[in-house]
């Protein structure tokens, strides 16, 4: 057994890491790739060199494209840890019993790479999985061979200089190399629990992700039923979702309360760089997509993500040329040149982009041609609220919709009154969806109200259910109960309404 | 033994490979039109000391040759699809063809087929062209910034490398943004450049002397911005401008950048004084530059009265872009006195025209002033009508330069030092990253079509994503380190006094 033992930790490990790695944490490594970017060719290849450590961040990057699929990313890494694990126990000469030690460098690699959590869209590391393994291989390579080569000198002295020797330049370079590629972000991290544990964070990830790939019912599917509070961002997805998939009028319903993530350390999230590109160009505004998917390539490093955001918001304002450039690029990736080749196809075609799910998708709110000059501030969540609560006499039922919704949203009384107005004269003939009476009820119950009620006919249900609400909220006032809760009781029965988000929401943090 | 012979056919094989002689086709099918190639060089002319104009050939081709006649032979050049010219033979090729032409016969094999297309001259002109541009590496973002540098290239080669580079000394958020890189008489003992920010200050380069300034004061709109070195004296006249950015939600030009207030400035290197040149209330001045005798500024000016006083300038402004609209001003100066007088308007492009005028730059004889117009504002780079016009300074006729213009944004022109040679940015490629396209302006005034700043690489292009921002000529390289600009760069900036008319 213990001639076995080295195999034995060895197997543990691996099994470990498989688990931590693709079958627990697939999309996390997914994004980190998407985060990253590897072109083939001369121009990328002297970018990155020019700069020190610039061949190990090269080759990083190309190996980080395989995480496309995670599983045979982790397997590449694995693969260069257990190297790791074997040439220590070779250089160190560790018996079977001690070889658990040579698993040390392994296991903080594996650490470190989980450790990341909300900072892969913040780190300025390209290549990252990869940069400080090959850095620990390169090294125990170097020493490898210098053991090698001094393996006939009998001076222990000698051989013992050359040693420290080796660690003094390995210690000395560490900290005079300010820019290498293991000198990190100096801020303080703490996120390895962010990436095993945060659901939010695993959530956020895989709602982009199938997003990203017009996946809608995913996204609903994502956002969780009971219990858990999702993230502002998880909120913007999911009514996103509910958006193109006709039923944005349940927005409330489905869970509308969101929070901003607490990442425990010194990391501020912003909502532009973990989604604007995506969220913009789902509500149609392309030149901010594009302006956003520049921004954060321009401030975090270029990505897979912000060139095919930028392929598409070219395509979709016609710049063939400029989007044939980063169609280019993508093209002389392993992985996204699929994707590339797909996409050149609208170019050429425009049959094929007219007809494409896209197309079809964000058309309805591409309608709106009035051009703006304006600015978010960096605040793409508050932007768009503004935006569609003030857009008047929208000229397509989505964008209808979505005025509707987004004024609600935005607690913006008096943009949804001329917003209702203009849906119930356009509509004569329809019921009045459910979360649309909800909206109109309460309003025109508030004082100074923009609404008289006389005019309409609401479903008796809703009337009721409000009253309902009111009766029982008065009920807790009086009884001297404190908002939160009151909140909390109503929740069961009113949760799902406009009424409860209106009253009790009041935490809007937009970030 | 064996090993040995193997080993010696395999060298033979290779060097034949690699020696292969070049040849053209004999028997290539004739196409009745020009090549397709990039980038387009075809009929273009050139200075006879550029450097190779290598080039792609697109297409769908699985071998290409080109066969370069001059006067004194032909070389043959192919590999895939580039065609990239020797150095040594190119200069042999220019040095033959001064005053001439070099004819480019391109020959490209689709499927099994070779085919010949039309030949294309590239002319040779007599002129040489300034040993070195510089220009700001930025990729076309709108307000974040990361990685800029200040680069030089050696136009007669391939060298280029960076004069000073904004990571060298912060990052993040206390990052530099560096801008406005200028030249006393294309030298560079006399050159300037600025950074705001993280260790903010002008970086003046005066008589080889490295300083750095800070041009605000508390009479002034800002710092310096839009910078012009006298040509006699020590003095740099600057605008001064509060400058704000807001962005198209449909509109392709996508960003506006606009001034809610600027001013001009002069600046005393050697007395390190600021004194103010124009600073009108309901005028926005901007892009000063001198004569090539020192005793007129140009520079353009914006009439624009705020008048709603409930919101903030940069709200008006925002709301009533499209009106401001900048007009072409002249003003006669007395360099030993350092007065100013007879502010005159000499090109109404706003009431006339309806049009904005900015980013004036005079002949190196005087004698013609370039310019570029669009529908309004003064922030051309990103207006795709933006284009490139040409005033005589004698008579103030105005012509529109269509042999250097496209249907995107052209700004930025500029100077050879023998004014022969016309260095435009443009964005005719993909709208969207600028590029330098050089031209030659001939004796007679005749504009030559332009071609774009060779790469060894003819894919460079395709693959580099930063724009060539406000290229200029340099007839010597900066010879001060970017290690020596990013120690001055952390000292703390020398303050500008301000001093009185």
């Amino acid at each position: 057994m213990k001639k076995y033992l080295r195999h034995i930790y060895l197997f543990a490990f691996i099994t470990v890491a498989y688990i931590l790695l693709p079958v627990m944490n697939a999309d996390y490594l997914y994004t980190i790739q998407e985060n990253n970017v590897f072109i083939s060719g001369h121009t990328f290849m002297m970018d990155i060199i020019q700069h020190e450590g610039g061949w190990i961040t090269w080759v990083a990057c190309y190996l980080t494209q395989f995480f496309y699929y995670p599983w045979l990313g982790s397997t590449i890494l694995i693969a260069m840890w257990v190297v790791i694990y074997w040439a220590t126990i070779k250089m160190l000469n560790i018996s079977n019993k001690w070889s658990f030690l040579a698993l040390i460098l392994p296991l903080l690699l594996l650490y470190h790479l989980l450790d990341y959590g909300y900072w892969i869209y913040y780190a300025k590391l390209p290549g990252l999985p990869f940069r400080l393994t090959i850095i620990v291989l390169n090294y125990m390579l170097i020493t490898w061979g210098v053991l090698f080569m001094t393996r006939k000198i009998r001076n222990w002295q000698i051989r013992g200089l050359v040693g420290i020797s080796i660690l003094g330049i390995i210690i000395i370079s560490f900290w005079l190399w300010p820019t290498s590629p293991w000198h990190f972000n100096d801020k303080h991290r703490n996120s390895i629990t962010t990436t095993l544990t945060d659901k939010n964070f695993k959530h956020e990830l895989r709602m982009y992700r199938a997003l990203d790939e017009f996946r809608f019912e995913d996204v609903l599917n994502e956002m969780p039923t009971k219990g858990q509070v999702p993230t502002n961002l998880m909120v913007l997805y999911k009514n996103i979702a509910l958006m193109h998939t006709g039923q944005m009028d349940r927005m409330f319903e489905t869970g509308n309360c969101g929070i901003k993530p607490d990442t425990g350390d010194s990391l501020k999230i912003r909502t532009s760089l973990l989604g604007a590109p995506i969220i913009y160009y789902m509500f149609g505004h392309i030149n901010y997509s594009y302006r956003w998917a520049m921004e954060n390539s321009v401030q975090y490093g270029l990505s897979f993500r912000s060139l095919k955001m930028m392929v598409r918001c070219a395509i979709f304002n016609q710049e063939f040329e400029v989007a044939a450039k980063y169609i280019s690029l993508l093209k002389s990736s392993t992985f996204h040149r699929q994707w590339a080749i797909e996409h050149e196809a609208w170019m050429m075609n425009s049959t094929t982009f007219f007809q494409s799910k896209e197309y079809q998708t964000l058309s309805p709110l591409l309608s709106e041609n009035t051009n703006l000059l304006d600015g978010d501030d960096g605040l793409c969540e508050q932007y768009l609220l503004e935006y569609f609560s003030d857009l008047n006499h929208p000229t397509t039922p989505l964008l209808e919709n979505v005025t509707m919704c987004m004024s609600l949203w935005a607690k913006d009384y008096y943009a949804f009154c001329i917003h209702f107005y203009d849906y119930v004269n356009n509509h004569p003939n329809s019921p009045i969806p459910i979360l649309y009476q909800e909206g109109a009820i309460l309003l025109g119950n508030a004082e100074e109200s923009p609404i008289t009620l006389d005019q309409f006919r609401f479903d008796d249900i809703v009337t009721n259910k409000y009253n309902g609400f009111i009766q029982d909220y008065n009920q807790l006032l009086q009884q001297g109960i404190g908002e939160k809760e009151m909140a909390s009781r109503l929740k069961p029965l009113y949760g799902n309404t406009y009424w409860w988000y209106y009253y009790f929401y009041n935490d809007f943090n937009i970030y | 033994m064996k090993l040995k012979n193997t080993l010696s056919i395999a060298v033979m094989a290779a060097l034949l490979v690699a020696c292969r002689h070049l040849d053209v086709p004999s028997d290539a099918q004739m196409e009745s039109r020009l090549p397709k190639i990039y980038p387009d060089y075809t009929e273009v002319t050139v200075p006879a000391n550029i450097c190779p104009l290598n080039f792609a050939v697109l297409e769908d081709e699985s071998e290409t040759v080109a066969r370069l006649t001059f006067p004194g032979g032909a070389y043959i050049y192919g590999k895939n699809q580039k065609i990239l010219i020797d150095e040594m033979e190119w200069k042999e090729m220019l040095n033959s063809a001064k005053g001439k032409e070099i004819k480019v016969e391109v020959f490209a094999k689709i499927g099994d087929t070779w085919k010949a297309y039309q030949p294309f001259n590239i002319y040779v002109a007599e002129d040489s062209i300034d040993e070195y541009i510089s220009y700001r590496a930025i990729q076309p973002s709108y307000v974040a910034y990361e990685k800029l540098s200040i680069n030089q290239r050696n136009l007669t080669n391939f060298d280029e490398r960076e004069i000073y580079n904004n990571m060298s000394v912060s990052s993040e958020k206390v990052g530099q943004c560096i801008n406005c890189h200028s030249y006393k008489n294309f030298k560079t003992d006399n050159m300037l450049f600025h950074m705001r920010q993280g260790y903010g200050g002008t970086m003046i380069v005066s008589n080889g002397e490295l300083k750095k300034v800070d041009l605000k004061t508390d009479e002034t709109l800002s710092a310096g911005v839009y910078p012009s070195w006298h040509p006699t004296k020590n003095f740099i006249a600057f605008s001064t401008n509060k400058t704000g950015q807001s962005f198209h939600t449909k509109n392709l030009n996508k960003i506006e950048v606009q001034d809610t207030e600027s001013d001009l400035i002069l600046y005393d290197v050697d007395k390190n004084e600021v004194s103010i040149i124009s600073e009108l209330d309901e005028e926005l001045e901007v892009f000063p530059t001198w004569s090539p005798d020192g005793k007129k500024l140009y520079f353009c000016s914006a009439h624009f009265e705020y008048y709603n006083d409930s919101i903030e300038k940069s709200a008006e402004m925002i709301q009533r872009y499209k009106e401001v609209k900048y007009n072409l001003y002249s003003v006669d100066f007395d360099p030993d006195t350092k007065e100013f007088s007879n502010v005159e308007m000499i090109y109404d492009a706003a009431d006339s025209l309806g049009q904005s005028v900015t980013l004036p730059r005079v002949s190196p004889d005087g004698k013609f002033l370039l310019f570029v117009q669009a529908e309004y504002g003064c922030f051309h780079v990103w207006h795709a009508d933006a284009d490139i016009y040409m005033m005589d300074l004698n008579t103030l006729k105005v012509q529109k330069m269509d042999a250097l213009n496209s249907e995107r944004s052209e700004s930025y022109p500029t100077w050879s030092s023998n004014g022969r040679w016309i260095m435009v940015d443009s964005r005719r490629d993909d709208g969207n990253y600028t590029r330098p396209y050089i031209a030659y302006f001939d004796k007679k005034g005749k504009v030559h079509k332009p071609f774009m700043l060779p790469q060894k690489d003819p894919y460079f292009y395709t693959f580099y994503l930063r724009s060539f921002n406000r290229p200029e000529f340099m007839i010597e390289p900066v010879n001060i380190t970017p290690q020596q600009f990013a120690a001055k760069a952390k000292e703390d900036a020398i303050p500008a006094k301000y001093a009185d008319r």
